[in-house]
């Protein structure tokens, strides 16, 4: 009888720290669980972001679209712009470093508000986010060893290599539309270091940021960029359905009619690629 | 070699601020599985039939399915079925989730090992106490349990070691630890980009923090060496 009643008081008690383990959790945001709630049942996204006072922003770092400068800010072309857009919404920003292959699960379980890092507006985003007009312009570039970079100038001279892409990203999407040999690999970053380590032949990334990684002063100094495969453009991604990417158009239209938007790329390099708007 | 020394300095307080999320994330797991373990182990071996039962049952499914799997349910499953952001997107968020999925995975498995350790103790002991006139509780802490320790000690050393390299795997939900600070500098971080070499530096941490840990853990046992 002892040991039963000794068994009983173990399980509820078990039960017991597993309910208040969430009841604390719950209860220490109960405040943006309202807000949340508000944002899933009724349609107004913008209304759940000014409610809950800050826009979350997905980023990765990216330079120069969002990088962190020595003071530790977020600091880049995008990172500016979207900390402008949080002020005319009235509402504080929060740049939050994401792992990009899980954009679209941070996005739908609300634990950002919108993707703002350079994102290319390929079928893949499109569909599962709801995204605003173009911004920037970009391409995807072949990057090779230097001392090769002569022989491949042109698109029918890279039949012959391996490529290592982003899984996922719209350099994949171009090797595969040519037939050409590739591993994707986890980050962009990567496909560079298999070029580096010579397990592949080359790599496709984009072409802002094989500015910033490669050649003098990197650790990939023996590397160059040589064919562009396509051209593509930047947009910002929110949850589907939402009316902040409505908003946020405005918002470009608007700061692009004054200047300001052509201002802040210039500060970054970026205003030869920057989209009228 | 010059690029590297210039870049030094800045990579290595990146990664040292990575590692302090990597250490937080290790002893936040142990402070919690090591009791919950013991809980655990005492509702699998429990004579109430329901209550060993469910108990297996829960070991079974975190013990069967990848840790990786787990933190991701854990935080992105109340936002995306629940409607209900519970951890919210910032960095404190992202930890508390990442802590919830390290202690309920190693508690599981600690509490097998417990299990292991408890079962060991010879039953005679249990039944000599109960003729001495002692209580159930009486004869566990005075009786089984400092056996019990001895005896998972170097099972427990091999889950600790583990668990430090483990908590690498929280980067999937974006935590940043070490590694995650590593690879920052290869895609560009701080005015230093395309640098590999911090990546395959973390190493060193979890190396050194292990050798740490080894000496730690062996003096225990030799400590614990007065039972026989």
């Amino acid at each position: 009888m002892k040991r039963k009643i000794l068994s009983v008081l173990l399980c509820a008690a078990f039960a017991v720290s597993m309910m208040s383990g969430c009841g604390s959790d719950t209860g220490a945001d109960s405040g943006s669980n309202a807000g949340a709630q508000g944002g899933a049942s009724s349609e107004s996204d913008m209304a759940y972001v000014q409610d809950k006072g800050t826009l979350v922003v997905g980023i990765t770092n990216f330079e120069p679209m969002d990088y962190k400068d020595e003071s530790g800010e977020w600091v880049g072309f995008d990172a500016d712009m979207a900390r402008a857009f949080a002020e005319s919404l009235g509402v504080e920003v929060e740049f939050v470093e994401i792992d990009w292959d899980n954009k679209v699960l941070e996005l739908e379980g609300q634990s950002i508000d919108c993707v703002w890092n350079g994102m290319t507006l390929t079928d893949e985003v499109t569909s599962a986010m709801e995204c605003t007009r173009a911004y920037l312009n970009n391409a995807q570039v072949v990057v090779v060893p230097s001392d090769v970079a002569d022989q491949y100038q042109d698109t029918d001279s890279l039949s012959e290599l391996n490529f290592a892409v982003e899984a996922g990203s719209a350099g994949e999407a171009e090797v595969s539309a040519l037939g050409l040999n590739y591993t994707a690999v986890t980050a962009q970053a990567d496909a560079l270091m298999e070029v580096a380590g010579g397990t592949c032949d080359a790599a496709v990334i984009d072409s802002l940021m094989a500015a910033a990684m490669i050649g003098e002063g990197t650790s990939y100094e023996d590397l160059t960029y040589t064919v562009s495969l396509n051209s593509e453009e930047y947009g910002v991604g929110f949850r589907k359905g939402s009316d902040l990417a409505e908003e946020l158009n405005q918002f470009f239209a608007d700061s692009y009619a004054d200047g300001s938007m052509q201002e802040c790329a210039e500060k970054y390099g970026v205003q030869a690629a920057l989209i009228e708007q | 070699m010059e690029l590297i020394a210039e870049q030094f300095p800045i990579v290595i307080q990146s990664l040292n601020i990575g590692f302090i999320q990597t250490l937080k994330l290790f002893f936040v797991t142990l402070l919690g599985a090591v009791p919950l373990g013991l809980i655990i182990s005492f509702g699998s071996m429990s004579r109430f039939r329901p209550l060993s039962f469910l108990t297996r049952i829960i070991v079974w499914i975190i013990r069967g399915t990848p840790l990786m799997i787990q933190l991701l349910i854990i935080y992105y499953f109340p936002g995306l079925v629940l409607n209900n952001p519970i951890w919210g997107g910032g960095e404190s968020g992202r930890f508390l989730a990442a802590s919830v999925a390290f202690v309920f995975n190693y508690a599981c498995y600690f509490s097998e090992i417990y299990r292991g350790g408890i079962q060991g103790v010879p039953r005679g002991q249990e039944e000599a106490g109960l003729v001495l006139g002692m209580t159930k509780s009486q004869i566990f802490f005075k009786v089984t349990l400092l056996q019990m320790i001895k005896r998972i000690v170097p099972p427990m050393s091999n889950e600790v070691i583990t668990l430090v390299k483990d908590t690498s795997l929280a980067r999937i939900i974006a935590l940043q630890e070490i590694i995650w600070a590593g690879q920052a500098f290869l895609k560009g971080s701080q005015g230093i980009s395309g640098a590999i070499w911090p990546l395959f530096f973390t190493a060193v941490y979890y190396l050194i923090f292990n050798g740490i840990l080894t000496v730690l853990l062996g003096r225990l046992e030799k400590k614990l060496d007065y039972f026989r």
